[in-house]
Parts: structure tokens; C-alpha cells; sequence
């Protein structure tokens, strides 16, 4: 039996595979209540596999394939297209020497390259995409229903009054104060539009977690009271306040 | 008042444990009556719609930039959008550009859908092609596919047939949760194509003008725009594809109902105290 087929019984079998997710899951939560060791060790294990294992197949369907491979494929059939890989591979190699302090103008040669094809590119892009953008904000005030047409209204107010927020040329006093603060409003309205959206991100994270806490029941409630039960050890006898002198604190 | 004092410093834990019940709760089976019904919003249904209006044999590619991070709201509706293609005979490229972490997630999803019943006589290379990762970005992409797209990813096989550039593709799709698919909308003003996106909840309202513009001809936003599309297949084929989404989105519902009580509640003390103090 061989290394890798070792690892495999060991880490490709049902029982690893449904006690493990809901084990580091609870582990990662167990943060909410308090810093602990179960949590730094849950994170320090995610961030060693995340790493590890994002290197491991960057070289398996990056490097290898996209490099080394028409390297080695020169030596066997060399055609003169071949050159392009090399030039590449040492125009991004340049971006080495920003570790060098009197070598590191070398690495702007690099950056030269990706800021004048970017700019190239994009400028002429962006202005059709900010075009587009405005010349759609102009359209006929009336749109045939009543809620598309208060949309415009509240659409183009609502800019405009936000921009008069940012207007300091004159005190806000009269037309422009009143402007202005519905300008606040808008702004704290697009705030809380996008505070929404956040939560709903964050809590769609949690409801996969929760979803495979509720399909491993067992393993769940197994789990939680052994967590629970570190816990209620470590913070009653383990655990110490950390005390701060005033001279470390300064 | 004491009791509102007591509310004001409520400890955190406790907004935490609030929180994670009013999720779990409609989880746990024997709670079914706590779902609420979906209902499709219009960007959610103009992709539905783009798919209805292809014949078999046409193709979309599919844009897979998301990592496992982001898997709890985009997988869903990769996963709902794949099956709608399948059951619609349409040809799908699935290319990870940007997602090393992602591309075994997105393998392994297509392998799993795959081997349902209704799809096990598909073939990848016929029906399907998972195009594996390619170092280049999504404007070289394009650039790439109106020259020559077959050439370009150094593919063969019959699913290329009749396609052979840009205009061949019915469809695109980005799935990310980042600014990964801004140069996509952006060279869709000069080449034309039709381009629609699946979007994590925190990056969907960035997405809206380019919808009303027409830059998208489709948006998904996170967890609710997956669960629209698993009903709108699942209603219109009559099979149950409801999937992590739709079991989710009750959970969704009365979390945000409690953050929005715990906020009005934040607000009444805290008007109250202004009140009392006479500021």
C-alpha cells in the first residue's frame, strides 16, 4: 500500500467527510462567544489548507502546463513562436526585483507593459460605457406608468440633490441647505440599501453552514456539547484575564 | 426605564444566539410551514427567458469565477441555471478563468448533475465541455473568441460544431462574486454579445444600472435571485429542483426580520433616551 493510497482511507471515508465539516464549522463559531484555542486552531488549519491547497493546483493547471511544459516541449521541436513564452516568463520575472532597493526600476518595465495596454484598451471603452450610462438617465420624463415615471423623478432629484450635498462654492442656508440635506437622505438611503445587501451576504454564508448542521444532526449535537464542554473547563480553570501595567499598555 | 436600559446593553451574545435560532429554526424538518412563497423578480426572469428562447443545439458559455467562499449563494444557481440548459439541449461551455479553487467545485457539480437519471445520456464533448482553466482575462477572452474560438481554446470534438466565434455563443454568463466580469459588460457596448450575471447579495446593487442600460440582458442577486430560478425551472418543467436556495430563503426571511427588529428596537431606545435627556 502506497503513501497516497494511505492518505485516501483516511481522509476519503464518510466518517471523515461528515465529521469533519460540522467539527470545524462549530469550531470557527465557537469565536462568537469567546477568543479561544478550538477557534485559533480551526483558522490556522483553514488558512495552512486554503494555502496549501491553492498553491498545489495553481502549479498543476498554471505553471506546469502554461510554462514548463512548452519549455521543455523547445528543447524536443524548437519553433520560433517559442520565443514569446520565454520573453513573457522574463517580462513577469521582473516583477522579482521590486524585492532589490537599487534594482527595483527594472520592475516598471513590467508595469509600464500592463498600464499602457490597460489604458489603451479601456480609455476608449470607458467613455462608450459612461455614455451609455448617461444617455440613459435622458429619456422622456413620462414612461407610461406611474411608477416608472416617479423611478425618473426620484432617479434624477435624487442626483442632483446628492450632488448639491458635495457643493461647498456657497453656505448651505435656503434652496441649497434644503437641497442638500435631502441629498443626506438619498445618500443614507443608498447606505442602507447597501447595509442590506451586506447582511443578506453574510447571513446566505451562515445558512450553508446552518444547512449542514441540520443534514449531520448527530454529529452537530455530538459536537456542540464536546465544544461546549471545553469550553466551560478552559474559561473556569484554564484561562486567565491578561493583566496590562500601565508601562506595557504605553 | 429599566427594562429599556437592560435592552440597550444587551450583550452581544445574545443578539448572536437570536440571530442563529430565527435561521436554524425553519431549517429543521417539521418546520415546513414557515416557508414563504417566491415569487421571480424581472431580472431573475430575463435569463430564464433568454434559455426559453434557445433551440437545442445552441450554445452558452458559462463564465464559473467564484471560489468555495462564495459557494453558499452562487452554487445554487449554477447548478439550477446548468439543469435549465440540459433540460433545454443547449450546448454549455463551462471555462474557469478566474477560479482556480473554484474549477474542481464546478467539476465535481457537473459530474453530480450529470449523473441524474434525466441527463445520464449526455456526453461531455457533445452536450457539454468543461473547458478547465486558462490563465487569461475576460477581454483576451473575447478578443480570443471573435477570432477563432475553436483555435483559441485548442479544443476538439462535436460539441464545437457550428461554433466558431462570438456570434455562435447565445449567451453568456458571468458567476462571480468580484469585479471580475467589468471589462465583460464594459466590451459588450462594442461587440454586442448578450451577457448576463449571477452575483454575491453585496455586489448586486453595483450591478443594476448595467441591467437598466441594457449592458445585462440578466441578473441573479445571491441567495434569492438562485432560489427564483429554481422555481421558475422547476414550475415550468414540473420536476423538483428545488434546491439549497429555496430551503434557504425562509431562514434568510426571519433572520432579516429579526436584524430589522433588533435595529427598530436600537432606534426607539435611543429616540426615547434623546427624548428624556431633553437634547
Amino acid at each position: 500500500m502506497d503513501f497516497n493510497t494511505i492518505l485516501d482511507n483516511i481522509f476519503l471515508n464518510n466518517f471523515f467527510s461528515n465529521w469533519m465539516p460540522v467539527i470545524a464549522t462549530l469550531m470557527i463559531m465557537s469565536f462568537l462567544y469567546k477568543d479561544n484555542p478550538l477557534f485559533k486552531i480551526g483558522e490556522n488549519v483553514f488558512i495552512g489548507i486554503s494555502l496549501g491547497y491553492f498553491w498545489t493546483i495553481l502549479w498543476d493547471i498554471s505553471v506546469k502546463p502554461f510554462l514548463i511544459m512548452p519549455v521543455m516541449d523547445m528543447f524536443v521541436e524548437f519553433h520560433w513562436t517559442d520565443l514569446t513564452t520565454i520573453f513573457w516568463f522574463l517580462l513577469a520575472s521582473t516583477m522579482l526585483f521590486r524585492f532589490s532597493r537599487k534594482k527595483a526600476w527594472i520592475a516598471n518595465y513590467y508595469f509600464g507593459f500592463i498600464f499602457g495596454y490597460m489604458a489603451g484598451m479601456y480609455i476608449p471603452i470607458q467613455i462608450q460605457n459612461i455614455l451609455l450610462q448617461s444617455t440613459n438617465l435622458m429619456k422622456d420624463i413620462n414612461q407610461g406608468s406611474f411608477y416608472e415615471t416617479s423611478k425618473w423623478i426620484v432617479l434624477i432629484f435624487g442626483t442632483f440633490s446628492a450632488l448639491m450635498y458635495f457643493f461647498f462654492s456657497k453656505p448651505h442656508k435656503g434652496i441649497l441647505g434644503k437641497t442638500a440635506r435631502v441629498g443626506i437622505i438619498v445618500m443614507m438611503i443608498f447606505f442602507g440599501a447597501a447595509f442590506g445587501s451586506t447582511v443578506m451576504g453574510r447571513v446566505s454564508l451562515f445558512i450553508d453552514r446552518a444547512i449542514l448542521l441540520v443534514d449531520h444532526p448527530f454529529e452537530s449535537l455530538v459536537s456542540t456539547l464536546g465544544i461546549i464542554a471545553f469550553m466551560i473547563i478552559y474559561f473556569k480553570f484554564i484561562y486567565k484575564e491578561k493583566e496590562y501595567d500601565d508601562e506595557s499598555v504605553m | 426605564m429599566n427594562v429599556l436600559e437592560k435592552l440597550k446593553n444587551l450583550d452581544r451574545r445574545i443578539i448572536y444566539l437570536l440571530v442563529f435560532l430565527s435561521i436554524i429554526i425553519p431549517l429543521i424538518p417539521g418546520f415546513d410551514f414557515l416557508k414563504f412563497p417566491v415569487s421571480a423578480s424581472k431580472e431573475t426572469k430575463a435569463i430564464f427567458d433568454i434559455i426559453e428562447g434557445l433551440d437545442e443545439g445552441d450554445a452558452v458559455h458559462i463564465d464559473f469565477a467564484f471560489t468555495p467562499t462564495q459557494k453558499a449563494e452562487l452554487l445554487p444557481f449554477f447548478e439550477a441555471f446548468y439543469k435549465h440548459c440540459m433540460l433545454k439541449k443547449v450546448k454549455v461551455f463551462i471555462y474557469y478563468g478566474a477560479s482556480v479553487n473554484g474549477m474542481p467545485l464546478g467539476k465535481e457539480t457537473v459530474k453530480r448533475i450529470m449523473q441524474r437519471p434525466e441527463f445520464s445520456h449526455m456526453e461531455e464533448g457533445v452536450d457539454y465541455l468543461n473547458m478547465e482553466y486558462i490563465p487569461i482575462q475576460p477581454d483576451i477572452q473575447i478578443f480570443g473568441m471573435v477570432s477563432d474560438y475553436k483555435g483559441t481554446f485548442k479544443k476538439q470534438g462535436k460539441i464545437f460544431d457550428g461554433v466558431e466565434t462570438l456570434d455562435d455563443i447565445d449567451l453568456i454568463l458571468g458567476i462571480s462574486g468580484s469585479k471580475w466580469h467589468q471589462p465583460l459588460i464594459d466590451m459588450q457596448i462594442r461587440f454586442h454579445y448578450k451577457f448576463a450575471m449571477a452575483v454575491t447579495a453585496v455586489t448586486g446593487p453595483d450591478y443594476i444600472p448595467y441591467f437598466q442600460t441594457g449592458q445585462l440582458c440578466g441578473l441573479s442577486n445571491g441567495l434569492r435571485g438562485a432560489a427564483e430560478y429554481e422555481m421558475l425551472v422547476s414550475k415550468k418543467y414540473d420536476v423538483d429542483y428545488y434546491g439549497t436556495a429555496t430551503k434557504g430563503l425562509s431562514s434568510l426571511t426571519f433572520s432579516h426580520l429579526m436584524i430589522f427588529g433588533l435595529i427598530f428596537l436600537g432606534n426607539i431606545i435611543y429616540f426615547y433616551e434623546r427624548k428624556k435627556g431633553g437634547k
